[in-house]
C-alpha cells in the first residue's frame, strides 16, 4: 500500500480496484483527521501548541494567568510569574485640564515598587505639583529638597513635592517618582525628581531631587496628584507602573 | 454654588470619573487655597520690603555692593 511522504497517510496503490474507493478515502480522511488534531490540539481560547518528544504529536498549552510570562522549564514552554526586574503599566492617560485635583485608586498590591511618570506636566499658571498618599491630607509628610546650587532644605507638612514650578507653555518636562515597598507596614519613601522648562526663562532647564517621606503605615493604595494653587492642570500625561 | 471637581482614575474598573469633591476633599482644597494664598501674601511682603530698603539705601547714596564690603550683604 502507498503512503505520502510526510506523515506516512495510506493512499490507494495504482492497481487497487475502483471498487475500494470509498474504504481507501475513508481510511486517508481518518488518517489526516487524526494528524490534524494531533497537531493541533488546543480547545480553548489563548492555548497555544509546542512540539513533543512525539513526531507529529504537539502538546497544548493552556493559557497563564494575567501578568504571566512564557519561560523554560524542563525543556519545554511554561507560563510564570515574571521572577523579578518586570514592570507593569497600571495606568496611563491625560492629566485633567478641568480640575486641579487627580487621583489614581485602587492600585493593586501585587508589586514590590510603585513607578510614577508625568510628561510635559503643566498648570495654567506657572505652579507647583504635590502628590499625598492614601488621601490623607494630614501632617504625615516630610520634603527633603536637594538643588543644584548645592542647598538642600527639608520641611515637614501635608504633602510630599513631587514637581516644580514650570512654564506654563512649554511641554518639555518631565517628573518621576518612586515609591519604595508601598506595601509595607513601615513609613514610606517616596524619591523624586523632576526637569522642567524655567518658569521666568522657558529656555533654560529648571532640575531638583526631592527626597520625601511619609509616616503612613498602610498600603498605599492610592496617590493623589494636586496643584499648589488649586489652579487646574493645562496639559500632561501621567503613567503609573508596578514594578517587581 | 458648584465644588471643584476631582478626577479619578479607578484601577479595579479601570474607568476615569470626575464628580464634585466631598465635604472633606472640599475642607483640604480650601487649606491648601488659603495656604498657598498665605505663602503668596508673604512672598509678595517680602518683595515689598527688599525693595523699600534697595530705596533707602539709594537714597543714602549706598548700593548692595557697599553693603558687602561692609560685610552686611
Amino acid at each position: 500500500m502507498a503512503t505520502t511522504t510526510n506523515y506516512g497517510w495510506t493512499t490507494p496503490d495504482d492497481t487497487a480496484l475502483v471498487k475500494d474507493g470509498a474504504a481507501a478515502i475513508r481510511t486517508l480522511g481518518s488518517s489526516i483527521d487524526t494528524t490534524t488534531k494531533n497537531l493541533n490540539p488546543s480547545t480553548t481560547l489563548g492555548d497555544i501548541e509546542y512540539r513533543s518528544a512525539t513526531a507529529n504529536t504537539n502538546t497544548r498549552l493552556a493559557i497563564g494567568s494575567t501578568g504571566n510570562v512564557l519561560t523554560v522549564s524542563g525543556g519545554v514552554p511554561v507560563w510564570s510569574a515574571p521572577t523579578g526586574g518586570s514592570f507593569t503599566e497600571l495606568a496611563s492617560g491625560s492629566l485633567p485640564t478641568n480640575a486641579n485635583n487627580f487621583t489614581i485608586s485602587s492600585i493593586s498590591g501585587a508589586y514590590t515598587d510603585l513607578r510614577i511618570e508625568l510628561s510635559g506636566a503643566r498648570v495654567t499658571t506657572d505652579d507647583n505639583i504635590y502628590l499625598r498618599l492614601n488621601g490623607n491630607s494630614g501632617s504625615v509628610y516630610f520634603a527633603t529638597d536637594f538643588e543644584g546650587s548645592g542647598v538642600a532644605d527639608s520641611t515637614a507638612g501635608t504633602t510630599c513635592r513631587l514637581q516644580g514650578s514650570t512654564d506654563s507653555a512649554t511641554g518639555n518636562g518631565f517628573t518621576y517618582a518612586i515609591i519604595l515597598d508601598y506595601t509595607g507596614s513601615h513609613w514610606k519613601i517616596i524619591r523624586s525628581a523632576f526637569m522642567v522648562p524655567n518658569a521666568s526663562t522657558p529656555a533654560n532647564a529648571r532640575g531638583q531631587s526631592y527626597l520625601n517621606g511619609s509616616t503612613i503605615t498602610d498600603a498605599i493604595t492610592s496617590i493623589n496628584f494636586y496643584t499648589e494653587s488649586t489652579n487646574n492642570f493645562s496639559a500632561g500625561t501621567y503613567k503609573l507602573y508596578g514594578v517587581k | 454654588m458648584s465644588r471643584p471637581l476631582i478626577v479619578e482614575h479607578n484601577l479595579e474598573t479601570n474607568e476615569i470619573d470626575e464628580r464634585e469633591m466631598n465635604d472633606a476633599e472640599y475642607a483640604t482644597y480650601l487649606k491648601d487655597k488659603a495656604n498657598f494664598e498665605s505663602l503668596q501674601e508673604k512672598k509678595e511682603e517680602a518683595e515689598a520690603a527688599k525693595a523699600a530698603a534697595k530705596a533707602k539705601l539709594e537714597a543714602l547714596g549706598l548700593s548692595l555692593n557697599d553693603l558687602k564690603a561692609l560685610g552686611l550683604g
